[in-house]
């Protein structure tokens, strides 16, 4: 949402928002856990 | 500002030093997080064992308790501040992975009363606001700027809207700083109003939903009063978030047409800028959800790893407020800010009582 709140950049026009980040590291995450990678994680 | 935000200054760094720079900050995040759950488990805990009466703090309290004593005290030093700022991206990453453990079609019914209720807050905030800020004779962009933090999304809404409307920088501060106090303030009073109102779990989530500005604070209350709470009022906040564009889409095109501000040329593409990608990541994850890409234990380990993110973030809260700092913002928006706050805290709590009358709640 903010795009401003991007943090450090370089100017790229490839650059993503922090909310993109944070969706794609979530969807990394979510596949690890689909894979097995991550079969138990405990809290 | 920059002392109340922590937004990390923009420069030209290589993306292996960006990623260095982060690391002591998400340590401290970690490990004031940490703290926070072994407090909430050996507290409780030692306190049975000597047999004293002593309430049962979860570590969303602790953690964020924790994080305000470090940072109200001996201070954040510079070399945390990078990576205590990705508090945000952490709260955005356990929303996403928060997804899974919503059926669509709770989504569906559950958004849909709540789109009903975060339209009429929108609406009453907006116009009430706009009227305090009149009646306190702040200046207009000012009003504008706390209307939508209160209204919308807290600061998220202010930055998105700064740049629209083109408001000083003073001003964002202001709204920023009265929007981040009133915040903290709601943490430990709407839990308390909840259960002296004997709030069910459904009731209270939609109110913390509803009624607390900014994301991170509305998760944390919700969470501080219960689970199932806490995950409605992710549901509604975000809810609330998704309408930023709209929002900042009337306020741009209001200003520009007073000449205070540059027109909106294409319309789509500024609310695709505006909208929140992590609802729609939200969204993604409970389809698959609901569809069965994940067998019961995965789920139960995306809630496990969404829970970690808010750890996380809760101890951010906490690092990141200074009231030292929010005080030199000055009083009146904050009592513009203060006033607005309580009537709408009144204001979302009566539509509650209304929907649970009405919904059998």
């Amino acid at each position: 949402m903010s795009e401003e709140a991007v943090g450090a950049g370089t100017g790229s026009r490839w650059k993503l928002s922090l909310d993109t980040w944070a969706v794609l590291v979530a969807f990394l995450l979510a596949l690890l856990v689909r894979t097995g990678v991550f079969k138990h994680v405990p809290w | 500002m920059a002392d109340v935000l922590r937004v990390p200054q923009v420069r030209p760094v290589q993306p292996a030093l960006r990623f260095l720079r982060v690391i002591p900050g998400v340590l401290l995040l970690a490990v004031v997080g940490y703290a926070g759950k072994l407090l909430e488990q050996n507290v409780g805990a030692y306190a049975k064992a000597h047999h004293w009466t002593f309430p049962n703090i979860e570590y969303v309290l602790w953690a964020i308790v924790l994080g305000l004593v470090i940072s109200n005290t001996v201070g954040v030093p510079e070399i945390f501040r990078t990576g205590v700022a990705t508090y945000e991206f952490w709260l955005k990453a356990g929303i996403v992975l928060l997804g899974a453990r919503f059926l669509l079609g709770d989504i569906l019914k559950l958004g849909g009363v709540s789109l009903v209720l975060v339209a009429i807050e929108i609406a009453g905030s907006l116009a009430f606001m706009t009227f305090l800020g009149r009646l306190f004779k702040l200046k207009p962009k000012l009003t504008t700027l706390l209307a939508i933090g209160s209204a919308v999304c807290g600061v998220s809404a202010i930055i998105a809207t700064k740049g629209a409307i083109e408001a000083d920088d003073e001003d964002s501060s202001f709204s920023i700083a009265a929007i981040l106090a009133l915040g903290a303030l709601a943490l430990f009073t709407f839990p308390l109003i909840g259960h002296a109102l004997h709030l069910s779990d459904h009731a209270y989530g939609l109110w913390a939903g509803l009624g607390v500005d900014n994301t991170a604070e509305a998760t944390a209350a919700g969470a501080l009063y219960s689970d199932a709470a806490g995950k409605l009022a992710v549901l509604v906040k975000s809810t609330r978030n998704a309408m930023i564009g709209f929002v900042v889409l009337a306020y741009a095109i209001y200003w520009a047409s007073k000449g205070q501000a540059q027109a909106v040329g294409n319309k789509a593409a500024f609310l695709w800028q505006k909208f929140p990608k992590f609802v729609l990541g939200f969204l993604l994850i409970s389809v698959l959800a609901t569809y069965h890409f994940f067998n019961k234990d995965q789920i139960g380990a995306l809630a496990n790893l969404s829970r970690w993110a808010f750890l996380l973030t809760f101890a951010g809260v906490g690092l990141r407020t200074n009231f030292g700092e929010l005080r030199k913002q000055g009083l009146r928006p904050f009592a513009v800010g203060a006033i607005g706050e309580v009537v709408i805290a009144g204001f979302t709590l009566a539509l509650v009582y209304g929907a649970s009358k009405i919904f059998g709640w």
